[in-house]
């Protein structure tokens, strides 16, 4: 199965985070081209070179350790190269980019993982890990991924995609339904919606790579009745470090936001307060708008007091949140106010959920919650961070413009309008990797809802 | 009794998939029985008599690559031949042709009377024999029994037929012939999913009450294509073109007024008909803003007066029809010669079957045509051409064959059937096609002809001038390669007429022809003598000027080969595949999908679900590996 896979692919391979070591991986039969072009000569298998790795214009994006390992003696068994530079996400973001440009492909989620499996690099039992993987991981990505662009940019796409779908209407209608008195690819307006098209991609891609929509960061909710400590919690976390970003918006009814920062992982808290008791429309209002911040959470903490450990029971107490939740892994429960009792500080892995035992007041098994936050969301080593989700969206946008450049060209210099539609026909294959598949079935609803077609 | 014979293939019903089916296996050397109602109307056209058009005559063409029976009918019955799309690109070039029904019928019947180890039996259906979830045989409405290794049923829109004129119905297969109603009881008791489908045609009218004179003149092409690769143009009867006039603000006036005696509106009709609309009313209904549609005045034949006016389909009542036909210019003293009418009948799941068309639950029965959703002779043909060969290889116990969806439009439709099924009647579209660059009319022969020969299907006169025309291809390929055109010659002046920059360096003539400029004729007129045949010209063109999307194309399908080659066990455990969501496995649970690429293509299904397949997949193999092991 070795050749199950012909292209190679490209993910930042480290924690997201300031400083330390940033590593871009590849994988696949063009590892070693891509390789070369980023330092300008063949790395010799196994060995370390330490070197300026450059994009194609000459520029040097960073300086570190080139490693090559030759298939299948490598973690997928294709040939791999990794590039570890000084990290950072700009700098790690540019040299992935530079990597998708000189011909890889931006891998998915876990599908690193996958190819090490298929090529008998991992045994039978870390296949469920594998599977797991994938299905996490492409979860986390396409949260985190909407996320990471501003909530404008989805709209942004929306009317994109409406746009290239009234364009491809008119071009497979004139090529489908020759006979039905009206030749839309005769008609000049085409020109003038591709053009536009192609401008306001172009528009949207400048922005989004400017950061104009770039929000970065992971997002915890943090829930739990008034009185088990949630705002001593969240004074906590935002007070280890200094580096409280965001001001808190809204009123005291709806839901408080923070962005702190811990060792370089922005982290999104939300209090979610009175999310149980509404008795007027302000505070529905409010507790619908805490519900909205939970589903589109990376990770719920529940705060429950330790000192009544005994009657706490989140399937009984917190039956709608656990609904409300698509899978059960974001949920952590956090037992606070140990200093109160006798409990240790801990992190338990045993029960249903993971529960994490500390003290907000006196920061016993802060420590601990930190950590485990850094280790759940997205940062293992195999996860994708932010960047990587928003570059393959970037990715995904430039290559639906470069081919409908391509099609405005052949219409425009060899009328050649069944060559346009194969160009749009790829340009929404490129978005639709956004947006979800289009069908050509799809297409051909849209087009007998528009025109009178048939005889 | 039992009929003494017994056959290797049994073909139900003799229309366009049933005749195609019946000929393709008796070609691959099986003794083959067509079992028909009416041997009269063996090839009957028993709608619009027209065969091709855009995405349909792509499936004639592949039909005929396949050394099948449509094309070479087409060519001696087609009265009036036209390129549509002609100005667009050869991909999307299309021949649809006007066929003379009796012709049409004659040929077919000419095909079928003189192919060697085919029967043809005049009997109706009633039952088929099953024994142990396998068929065995059919039973005829008489009583008797043939026997036969397998069964291919193409039985149209005669399962449970009910016309409907206005708010009058009546079961029936076909205007005048008798529906099957034994047949579709029997299938419905087994555990085939069944739904219903409409269909229509427009009121006939005699050409001796039509004036032309106020309609617009539709002329076939000067030159006149042939739909066969072999056909010749001499092979055409007398050429005669069609009309085309208009509805009028009038004509949606006395329609509007029919709508409560209309059985689609009125809800008599439950079968959905499809999205585009077939009905004159239909269109009227929802594209209310439109005042006028075109009529297409189509003759139906040499040796008829009878006209099809193609575009005013209806199954409004007659006094409607009438006056609706009058109200239009030209047909003011219009006389109808058979009403107009919608047709609702069974049609099966096609979900329910394999790529072969082999039906998942009875084995060795196959289905074609109409039965599985589809519309249009070009469609029912194609499925009955590749259930034939699909019977024929079961017999010869080899694997079943169904060409990919980057090879044939046949590969296209029975995909798109099985993976998506169909709630309207299926009809082909080149849109449908993601690699419409490759599957052109022009190279189905290139595509298919070598793979037909291998399954034996194609004979040995078609396989000599396929052969001989590829020889030439490449010939011609080289000399457009190595003949070079220098800048200052002789050659470079003519070619400089057409460019829009003259010549500074040497060009091939290869690298010209890439150029929107140049076309297979400038080539011809640049190097002056020119002896190549024009369907080997055309060939190399479009070849050239192709070339980088096909290439693109071509990647893109290397890249999904693998999936396409990796089978999914059809018992594979969808349940426990932990990760998958609900809808996810509910999908795949009824679809069963044959392999990977057909699983990814089913709507709804993830690439991150794709690849839990796979390492799904792989686990299980991991997993046999290791148990061999241990027994070993």
């Amino acid at each position: 199965m070795s050749d199950y896979f012909p292209d190679t692919i490209a993910a930042i391979a480290t924690a997201a985070g300031k400083g330390g070591v940033g590593i871009i991986r590849l994988s696949g039969p063009e590892s070693l081209d891509i390789a070369k072009r980023f330092i300008g000569f063949n790395p010799k298998p196994r060995h370390a070179h330490y070197c300026p790795f450059q994009d194609r214009t000459g520029v040097t994006l960073d300086e570190g350790i080139a490693l090559y390992f030759k298939a299948p003696h490598s973690f997928t068994g294709e040939d791999v190269v990794e590039l570890q530079g000084h990290g950072g996400p700009i700098v790690l973001d540019m040299l992935l980019n530079a990597a998708v440009a000189y011909g890889a492909r931006m891998a998915a989620p876990g599908e690193f993982s996958q190819r090490a499996f298929l090529n008998d690099k991992l045994d039978l039992v870390q296949a469920e890990a594998v599977a797991d993987l994938i299905n996490s991981t492409s979860e986390t990505a396409a949260r985190s991924a909407m996320r990471s662009l501003h909530g404008d940019f989805s709209q942004y796409i929306d009317s994109l995609l409406k746009q290239l779908i009234d364009i491809r209407m008119f071009v497979e209608a004139a090529i489908d339904f020759p006979e039905e008195e009206i030749d839309f690819l005769a008609d000049s307006q085409v020109l003038q919606q591709l053009k536009n098209l192609s401008n306001d991609l172009t528009r949207l891609i400048e922005t989004a790579n400017q950061g104009a929509l770039l929000t970065e960061g992971i997002r915890v909710v943090i829930a739990g009745r008034p009185n088990a400590g949630k705002s001593s919690l969240l004074n906590a976390l935002a007070g280890k470090e200094s580096a409280i970003v965001t001001d808190i918006a809204g009123t005291t009814r709806d839901v408080l936001k923070e962005q702190i920062d811990i060792d370089g992982m922005p982290l999104h808290i939300i209090d979610t307060a009175g999310l149980r008791e509404a008795s007027d429309a302000v505070e529905q209002i409010g507790i619908a708008r805490a519900w909205n911040e939970i589903n589109q959470a990376d990770l719920v903490l529940l705060v429950y007091d330790a000192t009544n450990e005994a009657e706490f029971d989140p399937r009984n107490d917190w039956q709608e949140l656990l609904s409300a939740l698509a899978s059960n892994d974001r949920l952590h429960l956090i037992a606070n106010k140990i200093d109160q009792t006798d409990l240790p500080e801990g992190i338990d892995h045993g029960g249903e959920f993971p529960k994490i035992s500390l003290s907000a007041k006196t920061r016993i098994g802060l420590d601990l919650l930190t950590s485990h936050l850094k280790n759940q969301v997205g940062y293992r080593s195999n996860a994708e961070g932010i960047f990587t989700a928003r570059r393959r969206h970037l990715d995904a946008l430039s290559r639906a413009l470069e081919s409908i450049l391509a099609g405005t060209a052949q219409l425009e210099l060899a009328n050649a309008g069944e060559l346009l539609a194969e160009d749009l026909r790829v340009a929404q294959e490129h978005l639709g990797e956004i947006t979800g598949k289009f069908t050509a079935d799809d297409l051909l609803g849209e087009i007998f809802g528009s025109f009178c077609i048939g005889k | 009794m039992e009929y003494p014979k017994h056959y290797d293939v049994i073909v139900i019903g003799g229309g366009h998939a049933g005749t195609e089916a019946a000929l393709a296996a008796a070609r691959m050397g099986s003794q083959t029985l067509l079992l028909t109602h009416n041997i009269e109307t063996l090839g009957q056209m028993s709608c619009n008599p027209a065969i091709g058009g855009i995405g349909k005559s792509h499936l004639v063409k592949e039909i005929d690559a396949l050394d099948g029976a449509m094309a070479k009918a087409t060519d001696k019955a087609g009265i009036q031949f036209r390129v549509l799309n002609s100005r667009k690109g050869p991909a999307v070039r299309a021949t649809r042709a006007q066929a003379d029904r009796v012709l049409y019928k004659a040929a077919i019947r000419d095909l079928l009377e003189n192919q060697e180890g085919l029967d043809i039996f005049q009997q109706a259906a009633d039952d088929l024999v099953v024994e142990n979830e396998t068929v065995t045989g059919v039973v005829t409405n008489m009583g008797l029994r043939f026997m036969a290794k397998t069964v291919v049923l193409t039985t149209g829109t005669f399962l449970g037929g009910v016309i409907h004129v206005g708010l009058e119905n009546h079961s029936g297969g076909r205007a005048g012939d008798p529906p099957s109603i034994k047949l579709a009881e029997r299938l419905r008791a087994l555990p085939f999913r069944v739904g219903r489908l409409k269909t229509g045609t427009p009121p006939r009218i005699d050409a001796r009450s039509v004036d032309f004179s106020v309609m617009e003149l539709q002329p076939g092409e000067d030159i006149t294509p042939v739909m066969s690769y072999m056909g010749k143009v001499e092979d055409h009867p007398t050429q005669t073109p069609c009309y085309i006039t208009k509805t009028t603000a009038s004509t949606h006036e006395i329609i509007r007024g029919g709508f409560d005696r209309s059985p689609m509106f009125t809800g008599v009709i439950e079968g959905t008909g499809p999205r585009y609309c077939p009905s004159i009313e239909d269109k009227i209904n929802r594209f209310a803003d439109k005042n006028s549609h075109q009529i297409f005045v189509e003759p139906e034949g040499l040796t008829t007066h009878e006209l099809y006016p193609n575009g005013i389909s209806t199954s409004l009542p007659f006094d409607v029809q009438l006056e609706l036909v009058r109200s239009i210019p030209g047909f003011e003293n219009a006389h109808i010669t058979r009403p107009g009418y919608a047709i609702e009948y069974d049609y099966f799941n096609p979900q329910d079957l394999n790529h072969s068309l082999e039906t998942k639950f009875i084995t060795n029965l196959f289905f074609a045509g109409q039965i599985n959703g589809t519309t249009g002779y070009e469609e029912a043909g194609a499925q009955g051409l590749l259930a034939g060969i699909n019977a024929a290889l079961r017999v010869q116990g080899k694997e079943t064959w169904c060409p990919r969806r980057d090879e044939a439009y046949i590969g296209v439709l029975v995909d798109d059937l099985i993976t998506l099924g169909t709630s309207e009647p299926y009809r082909m579209f080149t849109s449908r096609a993601e690699y419409r660059l490759i599957l052109r009319e022009d190279n189905a022969d290139l595509r298919l002809t070598a793979q037909g020969r291998e399954l034996g299907v194609v004979g040995d006169e078609r396989w000599h001038f396929f052969n001989e025309k590829k020889a030439a291809i490449a010939v011609e390929h080289t000399r457009l390669k190595n003949t070079c055109v220098r800048p200052n010659s002789e050659h470079a002046t003519v070619a400089n007429k057409y460019l829009q920059r003259p010549l500074t360096r040497e060009y091939t003539l290869e690298e010209l022809l890439r150029r929107p400029e140049i076309s297979a004729k400038e080539i011809a007129e640049i190097t002056g003598k020119y002896d190549v045949r024009p369907d080997v010209a055309e060939q190399v063109e479009v070849q050239i000027k192709y070339a980088g999307y096909v290439t693109r194309q071509q990647d893109e399908i290397d890249r999904l080969r693998k999936n396409e080659a990796t089978a999914l066990p059809e018992d594979f455990d969808y349940e426990n595949i932990s990760g998958l969501s609900n809808e996810i496995k509910q999908k795949l649970l009824s679809n069963r999908p044959a392999t990977i690429a057909h699983a990814s293509r089913i709507p709804g299904v993830t690439p991150a679900a794709v690849s839990l397949l796979l390492v799904y997949l792989k686990k299980k193999d991991l997993q046999a590996k290791a148990a061999a092991k241990l027994s070993a």
